[in-house]
């Protein structure tokens, strides 16, 4: 066991079911040094997190929700060498191998491809290793997500970061639990904030937000216009971060994309980013292990002025409308620049003569109730080429959002 | 069987009345009306490859389930009435 604590140890935690500090969690008994912790909520999670940093110097660790494995991958795992550790209830590995020491291994979400596991360290997790105002943070993110290990993680290397975990079945009513819970800073994807704005504006103001975090999607300007209404005290960032690439970008100045001058930048301790033929590129010493010295992310990047705006994934942005080609998340950049939406989502669908036209799904804002579909169409229409006009559009009653807090857009 | 049950055989096609009708949609949503004769020429009207992509596409919706796309044999559409006879296979397909 490691004798010394981290300097986060005296934080508080909030879960359904344990509220204390990290230092005070106990340790579950008897589980094997490589093990894959699937938990029913976040107060397993955290002691799963926490037996891992006590002892790092022989545990190898991978923290889930159980939700979100099934047999096949849990048999997976126990092949590869690995326990499954449903609390209290431990089957062992079907292959005999000693622990590699420190590793933490992340599930990708998924929407790079097939889920496959990444391997980190609790270093390669820690971004944010200097002082910072005192906080509380929420976290919403999927457990065991690389958003989550961020939390986690700011909250166990940095005095004063205290943590309130918000369950799935809990993300409707989070600003009650933040409100009640004195949250101070919350860090959610883009879908998550435009839900919860959508859903309750007039109570999210209630909550004293002092620091917005968006990250884990596009974050485009509404969004960050928007939250800069309803807190217009707070600090907003935005931050791109991937199992992959590790959080290679952190923005706080209001505005979507970074500056164009941190291009091809070589500066100690932070990634090199570059764009190669619209894809964003990033060499980083975050990166998980195995990766390319240059990862290429597969997200689009535009060069605006002098921001660098990501936009979305280069794979599922283009739609082939009778060989021209429509950019999805432009599309989607329009509808979200109309004061009567909320939210949206495009997407190409098959069609004759032209092979795929473009649609949309849009949830309108409280002040858009007036907005007809005619004069969204006529709103694209004056801003974007013939054939990347949405259409068929539909409009949703509310924000779809899955457990990953993302929607596909 | 029900009389019910015949209605619901014969609305799985929509009549080319209803086609019509919606094809007059699309191009109302752009300003533009649709003649009543089916001899009509596309071209004249400004009716454009995307606007029959999606009058198939509002047939589908009306539907509610997918048209064979493939099915009908390559043929030239330039009249009001070549489209209504291409929706209509591509419904019996």
């Amino acid at each position: 066991m490691s004798d010394r604590l981290p300097a986060g140890a005296d934080n508080r935690v909030v879960s359904r079911g344990y509220v204390g500090r990290w230092r005070d969690i106990e340790a579950a008994p008897d589980v094997p040094d490589a093990a894959a912790y699937l938990v029913r909520d976040n107060a397993q999670a955290a002691r799963a997190v926490w037996q891992h940093v006590l002892e790092a110097d022989r545990r190898e660790t991978l923290v889930a929700a159980q939700s979100r494995i099934g047999a096949e991958q849990e048999q997976g795992f126990r092949e590869s060498g690995l326990a499954v550790v449903r609390p209290p209830d431990i089957e062992p590995a079907v292959t005999e191998r000693p622990a590699d020491p420190g590793r933490i291994w992340l599930l990708t979400s998924g929407s790079t491809g097939r889920p496959k596991q990444v391997a980190h360290t609790l270093d390669s997790l820690t971004t944010v290793g200097t002082d910072q105002p005192a906080r509380t943070w929420l976290c919403p993110y999927a457990t065991g997500a690389y958003a989550w290990w961020q939390v986690v993680t700011l909250s166990i290397q940095v005095p004063g970061q205290d943590v309130v975990f918000v369950e799935p079945d809990q993300i409707d009513g989070w600003p009650a639990l933040a409100a009640e819970h004195g949250v101070t800073a919350a860090s959610g994807t883009p879908t998550f904030w435009r839900q919860a704005i959508f859903r309750a504006v007039d109570t999210l103001s209630t909550v004293p937000l002092q620091q917005v975090t968006l990250g884990g999607e596009p974050v485009d300007q509404a969004i960050l216009d928007r939250l800069h209404e309803v807190y217009p005290d707070a600090r907003i960032s935005w931050i791109y971060a991937s199992s992959e690439a590790g959080a290679a970008i952190a923005v706080h100045d209001g505005k979507a994309g970074f500056p164009a001058a941190w291009l091809d930048r070589e500066t100690p301790g932070r990634p090199r980013l570059s764009v190669q033929d619209g894809e964003l590129i990033i060499a980083s010493a975050k990166a998980a292990e195995g990766m390319d010295a240059q990862i290429h992310t597969g997200d689009r990047a535009e060069i605006v002025d002098d921001r660098v705006l990501i936009t979305g994934r280069i794979a599922s942005d283009e739609i082939n409308v009778g060989g021209s080609k429509a950019s999805a998340s432009g599309v989607r950049a329009v509808l979200l620049s109309h004061p009567g939406v909320a939210w949206a989502a495009v997407k190409g669908r098959r069609a004759p003569l032209v092979g795929n036209v473009v649609t949309a799904q849009v949830v309108l804002s409280g002040s858009g109730d007036l907005v007809t579909e005619a004069q969204l169409l006529q709103w694209c229409a004056a801003r974007l080429p013939d054939y990347s006009v949405p259409r068929r559009l539909r409009v949703l009653p509310e924000i779809p959002i899955k457990e990953s807090l993302k929607s596909d857009v | 069987m029900a009389d019910g049950c015949l209605d619901y055989i014969a609305m799985t096609t929509l009549p080319r009345d209803q086609v019509r009708s919606m094809m007059g949609e699309v191009l109302a949503a752009q300003g533009k009306e649709l003649p009543a004769e089916d001899a009509a020429l596309l071209e004249t009207i400004g009716f454009r490859s995307l606007d029959f992509s999606e009058l198939a596409l509002r047939v589908e919706d009306e539907l509610d389930e997918e048209l064979n796309f493939d099915a009908p044999g390559l043929r030239s559409i330039e009249t009001v009435g070549d489209v209504l006879t291409f929706i209509d296979q591509l419904q019996q397909a």
